[in-house]
């Protein structure tokens, strides 16, 4: 079986990030990791493998050629193959024009299963997975926690739903984000990491995968960032004192009433 | 061209929603800037009776009744939105950010190759052109985005991003009848809805959280009964969740849930950035811990540096008279 899994590089949660003088641009600190959620995207992928005999993991990311890091990083894990479809010039905010991307590349290499995170840490947008299902008009499930095989055209998945878990049946090939508490990443050993050193990571240019350049540019992106802004500080703690807790409570009690007036 | 504006009603548990009439309200003011029309999209079994809760909030009422709509499921939500979205060309498309919302409308926007724009806490409309204001990067950046080539826009927000503003309209109700049927590549077999009453976490207006500092899960019991006087939520750090004190569906952070209720209650988190990243739009933020020092006191507006095991049991106290005497 072909497992896919869609990765992004993101910036650590905590690398530095600075608005640049013009308002539109970002200078982010050279600090970046796997997604957090893609890890369990990964990690399942391996698991999932280790259930169906001849499958193969192919790991993909849309992004620059820095993006090979965290190519290698899930060859570490234990992925089979990676793919770097190179975005260089072509950066978009669209997810429409990533996810059009990520299907035509699904389509040209084939696939039974597709596994991605729920979402991406840094724009926290989390649309890629459902958009690629509906490009490739496949069935789709959000967050799952939850992932067991039931032959090789259907599995069982449990995911989130509001307020509760919900359990079904899905026939391959299918598209599944996968949310925190399906596993535990294992951190690669040294001998994957030395695997993954040694990797060769072919370099896609995304005009290859059926789609023209012209759809793929800044000007055919249907979303357009207009200016960043650092969100306003809050004004320094008031700290509340006070002989005995009690004492304190009550001053407490009365600035949330009176002053901020959320009770 | 049209400039109406479609607000996607949540339902759970057979009621509608807060975040519906959160937008709902921020729509009608929306619509009446562009002299257009608000949409309220009802989609469901058997809601009746949630209509009549609708109808001072918007100028129409698209509803769509149906045994097969009875549980929420991408395939036939997305159908029967995008049939309404093609009937009545809308400008704009509000929903919540919520799971219902995070499954639901990147599946829509690829259907119709409408830009989506998730998440989102803010939009203004002038001279045209949507502005819409959404946190990245765990909200250390606040972007200001508008959507290009397309006649339609679809966006979600965090719940709590709009008050409510219950309006003096009383909308047209539109019966829609369509075609739809389930995808049977897709079963369900069970849902669990865990017998929760609680409050959505997300929805909450008032979330007290426990960080390490709460040293067990029994000391849980505490928190969960300030939450209980005050009608709101416990919610747990990354710590607590991964000792196994607390589930994952209580969690705030990043790699959790982000939340903005009107007061968050911090007692024994240590405001690590992870945590800070999914409560920092909270409204007023109270932090409650013994170490001055503690990273929280620099994102609260008011500080308790004391022993939350002394502080806990007299809050409790206090919130219970105030309760008693209103």
């Amino acid at each position: 079986m072909n497992i896919l899994v869609f990765i992004k590089q993101v910036a650590d949660t905590e690398a530095r990030i600075l608005i640049k003088g013009d308002n539109r641009s970002l200078e982010i600190e050279n600090k970046y990791n796997l997604n957090f959620f893609d890890e369990f995207a990964v990690e399942e992928a391996i698991r999932f493998k280790g259930k169906v005999k001849d499958s193969k993991i192919s790991v993909c990311t849309y992004g620059g050629k820095k993006a090979v890091e965290a190519l290698r990083t899930a060859i570490a894990m234990g992925a089979d193959q990676a793919y770097l479809i190179d975005n260089t010039d072509l950066d978009t905010d669209d997810p429409l024009i990533t996810a059009k991307i990520l299907a035509g590349f699904a389509k040209k290499e084939g696939f039974d299963l597709i596994l991605c995170g729920r979402q991406a840490i840094d724009d926290e947008n989390g649309n890629i997975g459902a958009m690629v299902a509906e490009f490739l008009k496949i069935p789709h499930v959000t967050a799952i926690t939850k992932l067991d095989v039931v032959d090789e055209k259907k599995i069982i998945v449990e995911n989130d739903i509001e307020g509760g878990k919900e359990t079904k049946e899905v026939q391959l090939p299918a598209l599944l984000t996968t949310q925190k508490g399906i596993n535990e990443p294992r951190v690669p050993l040294i001998t994957g990491v030395m695997k993954a050193m040694k990797a060769n990571i072919p370099v896609i240019d995304p005009v290859t995968l059926g789609l023209a350049k012209e759809s793929l540019d800044r000007n055919a992106s249907k979303i357009k960032i207009l200016s960043y802004e650092t969100p306003k500080g809050r004004p320094p703690v008031k700290i509340i004192d006070g002989e005995t807790p009690e004492e304190k409570v009550k001053k407490l009690i009365k600035l949330l009433r009176e002053e901020a007036k959320v009770l | 061209m049209s400039k109406d504006i479609f607000v996607f009603i949540e339902c759970k548990e057979g009621s509608i929603r807060k975040t519906s009439f959160e937008l709902l309200s921020k729509g009608k003011e929306l619509a009446e800037k562009l002299s257009s029309e608000l949409y309220a999209v009802l989609l469901g079994f058997d809601t009746k009776s949630l209509i009549d809760e609708i109808k001072p909030f918007a100028h129409k009422i698209l509803s769509v009744d149906t045994e097969l709509l009875k549980d929420y499921r991408w395939d036939t939500y997305t159908d029967a939105m995008e049939y309404l979205i093609k009937k009545y060309s809308p400008y704009l498309v509000l929903g919540a950010s919520t799971i219902t919302g995070k499954d639901l409308f990147p599946r829509l926007a690829a259907r119709l190759d409408a830009p989506i724009v998730s998440d989102a806490i803010g939009i203004e409309v002038t001279d045209g052109e949507i502005k819409i204001k959404k946190p990245i990067y765990g909200g250390k950046i606040i972007s200001w985005v508008t959507t290009q080539n397309t006649p339609i826009s679809i966006v979600t927000f965090r719940p709590n991003s709009f008050s409510i503003v219950k309006g003096d309209t009383a909308a047209e109700v539109i019966d829609e009848r369509l075609e739809i049927s389930m995808d049977s590549r897709i079963n369900t077999n069970r849902i669990d809805k865990g017998g929760s009453k609680k409050v959505d976490l997300q929805e909450a207006d008032f979330i007290i959280c426990g960080g390490r500092g709460m040293k067990g899960p029994e000391n849980f019991n505490i928190l969960e009964e300030i939450a209980e006087i005050l009608g709101g939520r416990v919610g747990a750090s990354r710590a607590v969740v991964d000792s196994k004190w607390r589930d994952y569906e209580d969690q705030v952070g990043k790699s959790g849930k982000t939340v903005s209720p009107k007061l968050y209650i911090g007692c024994g988190v240590s405001g690590a950035l992870h945590h800070t990243m999914g409560m920092d739009t909270s409204k007023v933020i109270v932090a409650v811990n013994k170490d001055p020092n503690a990273l929280i006191f620099q994102y609260a507006d008011y500080g308790i540096v004391d022993d939350l095991f002394n502080i806990l049991p007299a809050l409790k106290d206090g919130l219970k008279n105030l309760k008693q005497e209103a």
